[in-house]
């Protein structure tokens, strides 16, 4: 059994490096005010922080 | 060179002083992981960079890291200008307030000055690379934690603003990386040093 | 928001499509596609700008024309905010 998740991809990929996906650029956002707020012009990278201690 | 543009990269405008959250804020100015430390990484290791490709990407992260660097201190100025003396009192900010008034003076939230032992010039592209990715999640961890802080929405908004930057620098350097892999022999990256060794195998 | 702050705030956000094409395009330096929206979007900053430093004041010295007064210093200082 293995004990990590084997990725087709990544794990065929030399070792002992790192490695990060291209961004394939397809849209920006159509509201670019938004876009501005949000801190990037590309969804896909957007991502906010949720995280509370709620202590 | 740099020319300068007289706007913040993204409006700044607190209606309400908070000396606590001044303190905390001002270690993206000085502090280990802020943009001081990002903009002077990676302004000095784009000259010992093998690719024009890599050496263009730092100048360009790095000078926005300057306008960055500018909206922290506008961040901690405009929460600092009207305070009161009682303020200053209460809030625990008079250590600060000694030394600089109410100045901006590049420092961690701890007290230690900015210095260049919070950040490495290696010469070698794979690791000033991989130590600039650590940087971004440095400070978008930083950013994080600052968040969790704020109630204030006038310092919420460019707070996330500048958040969101650092994760897609993180992508930029992570595909620089990858454009550097591409330049190199994939079954030993790190058989020399491209920046510095002029052959690559001396046993021939 | 006044048109002065409306207006700097749109040449804010049309610089900043700029710099995220910028950045992208340092690591993709044959997409067609980002280059298209980079020259489309520089017209416009290079534009905006002009018409702004006409109107108010200049954002960068080459747009500084001045006559009776230093433009370029008279215009307000970035870190001061709407609220002092």
């Amino acid at each position: 059994m293995q004990d990590y998740l084997f990725n087709e991809q990544c794990d065929n990929f030399s070792l002992a490096m790192a490695y990060v996906p291209w961004q394939r650029f397809d849209k920006m956002y159509d509201d670019l005010e938004k876009a501005y707020k949000i801190g990037t012009v590309f969804p896909e990278l957007n991502k906010p922080f949720t995280g509370r201690r709620c202590v | 060179m740099w020319n300068y543009e007289k706007r913040l990269q993204f409006p700044v405008n607190i209606k309400e002083p908070n000396a606590k959250l001044a303190q905390a804020i001002i270690s993206q100015y000085g502090g280990p992981d802020g943009e001081m430390g990002a903009s002077m990484r990676y302004l000095s290791q784009r000259y010992s960079m093998p690719y024009r490709e890599v050496a263009g990407l730092l100048t360009d992260i790095g000078t926005e890291e300057l306008a960055h660097l500018e909206m922290v201190a506008t961040i901690v100025h405009q929460l600092t200008r009207n305070l009161s003396m009682e303020e200053i009192e209460k809030s625990g900010f008079a250590n600060y307030y000694v030394d600089h008034t109410i100045g901006v003076w590049p420092q961690a939230a701890g007290g230690i000055p900015f210095n260049a032992c919070e950040f490495q010039v290696k010469g070698d592209i794979i690791t000033d690379l991989v130590e600039d990715m650590a940087a971004e999640q440095k400070a978008r961890s930083t950013y994080d934690n600052i968040l969790r802080l704020v109630d204030d929405p006038d310092v919420c908004e460019p707070i996330k603003f500048l958040r969101q930057r650092e994760i897609v620098h993180f992508q930029r350097f992570g595909e620089a990386l990858r454009i550097t892999q591409d330049k190199l022999n994939s079954k030993n990256f790190y058989a020399f040093n491209p920046g510095f060794d002029r052959c690559e195998d001396c046993n021939n | 928001m006044g048109n002065q702050e409306q207006m700097l705030r749109d040449i804010g956000i049309v610089d900043f499509v700029l710099v995220e094409l910028m950045e992208y395009l340092d690591t993709h330096p044959f997409d067609r596609n980002a280059m298209e929206y980079f020259n489309h979007y520089a017209r416009i900053k290079n534009q905006m700008s002009k018409e702004f430093a006409q109107r108010y004041f200049p954002l960068t010295v080459n747009l500084a024309e001045c006559n009776k007064e230093w433009s370029w210093g008279a215009a307000p200082l970035p870190w001061e905010g709407e609220c002092s």
